[in-house]
């Protein structure tokens, strides 16, 4: 049980995906427009997120490992993310139409995002367990919509900000994600082993 | 086996099983969406041009079918279009929608309109618009070619500042409506295998004025408006044509040749290639 809030806890604040392995870098800067949107975005990440994570890890654990084919580990979890995105992109336009419509072609490009591969490969790499797995994931998905959501509201503030017209747009948003980056370097002393 | 063998079995297995699995769900989850969204996309020309004021045609589509008072938004369509979406969603005055054509109400070329002073400023209509520098007709075309820029087709070709429109090319889509700053574009009604004429000048000056700018501006004489059953009126100096009542050819082209300034213009088929 320790372990697994500390996998939490280091995932979601120390180690998060988007500000300190700059993982998922697209969405975050092409959703963070809205909280509304962030917050569906974020949801649908972690949602894939954990369910990729502990997919790959029995698919990898059970059909990779003892057939030894390590090799289409990269193959296999694209194929179990792609899957698994166009089940969430079908659950969305079912069930909230107007949230399908705000994340537009953001949805699809969950497939290539490359915080979920990047949480699977860690997964392998990191010889986590299938809880551990899973929490790994879900927590990767939570620091994400953290950081989507602390970005969209920055950014909606900055919008009724008087900003020279040389930082408008995005100038701006790469200034306060690199910002943004360096507080949360801040937290690297939080666990100490 | 050997690895390859396995490798193929494996990844064709598990990609059959998600496909399958896909393939339930899209059963179980399908959205059911207005037939009529389909078909009405099918029926646009699908060229996104945005001219609707929508962001391109399926959103149109999908805007028609709420709201069917607008079915007749799509303009490069033209009315071959408008009325068979009037008819798939139900709208009885489909029968009024016209064909357009496109004008402008500047034609006069470089020599023929006077620019006293230098202009140096943003190569373009809208910046030469606020200064004024570019022309001394403050009515006229600046010919620096904002409209052809925003053509999604190049139907606008600006030459000797003189805006030239290729009527095979032009959409109606209307885009150069809004970009000129100086409003010089109109599309008018127009009939089958007709020509159309328009009074190219845009000026509301009076004569003296309007003589001392350019050698083919309308100087508001009124001997088109005096001709026997003309469809021509006198508003602001400068003389209109009330599209509406629909004269006989001879007339127009009376009107035409009385001019003195040689302002009222002729095309003789300003149609696209699929409608002539």
């Amino acid at each position: 049980m320790e372990k697994l809030i500390l996998i939490f806890i280091s995932t979601v604040l120390i180690n998060n995906f988007v500000l300190s392995y700059f993982l998922g870098i697209c969405p975050f800067l092409g959703v963070s427009g809205k909280i509304e949107s962030a917050l569906g975005m974020g949801m649908a990440v972690t949602f894939v997120m954990s369910l990729a994570t502990g997919i790959s890890y029995l698919i990898y654990e059970y059909i990779l490992l003892p057939w030894n084919l390590m090799i289409l580990q990269y193959v296999v979890f694209i194929l179990v993310i792609a899957s698994l995105v166009q089940v969430v992109e079908m659950f969305i336009k079912k069930y909230s139409n107007s949230l399908y419509q705000s994340l537009g072609i953001y949805l699809p490009l969950i497939t290539t995002n490359c915080a979920i591969l990047g949480s699977a490969l860690f997964m392998v790499t990191r010889k986590y367990g299938f809880l551990e797995s899973v929490v790994f994931g879900f927590s990767g998905g939570v620091g994400f919509s953290l950081v989507l959501i602390i970005m969209a509201g920055i950014r909606q503030e900055l919008e009724d900000a008087d900003i020279p017209s040389v930082f408008k747009g995005a100038p701006l948003t790469l200034i306060v994600a690199g910002l943004l980056a360096l507080i949360f370097m801040g937290f690297s002393g939080l666990i100490s082993s | 086996m050997k690895e390859i063998e396995i490798v193929v079995l494996v990844l064709g297995l598990m990609g059959f099983l998600f496909s399958l699995l896909l393939a339930f769900l899209s059963k179980k989850l399908k959205v059911e969406e207005d037939s009529r969204v389909e078909k009405i996309i099918g029926i646009l020309p699908g060229i996104n041009c945005g001219a609707c004021g929508f962001s391109g045609c399926a959103a149109f589509a999908q805007a028609v079918v709420k709201n069917s008072k607008i079915f007749s938004g799509c303009l490069p369509g033209g009315p071959q279009v408008n009325k068979e979406i009037g008819a798939l969603i139900g709208v009885s005055e489909v029968a009024n929608v016209q064909n357009k054509a496109l004008i402008c109400h500047c034609g006069a070329c470089d020599k023929e309109k006077l620019t006293s002073t230098l202009y140096q400023g943003p190569l373009t209509c809208a910046a030469a618009h606020i200064s004024g520098g570019a022309l001394d007709c403050s009515w006229g075309c600046l010919g620096l070619g904002d409209c052809a820029m925003a053509c999604p087709t190049g139907a606008l070709v600006v030459k000797e500042r003189k805006v030239y429109i290729d009527y095979a090319k032009c959409i109606n889509c209307g885009k150069c409506l809004r970009e000129c700053p100086r409003n010089l574009f109109e599309l008018i009604p127009v009939e089958k295998n007709k020509p159309i004429y328009y009074v190219a000048c845009n000026s509301k000056e009076k004569a003296p004025v309007v003589k001392k700018a350019c050698s083919k501006g309308c100087i508001g004489c009124g001997i088109c408006v005096k001709l026997p059953g003309s469809p021509f009126y006198l508003s602001e100096n400068i003389s209109y044509i009330a599209y509406q009542k629909i004269p006989s050819p001879e007339i127009m082209e009376d009107a035409r040749n009385r001019c003195p300034t040689e302002c009222i213009i002729k095309v003789d088929s300003p149609f696209r290639k699929s409608e002539s």
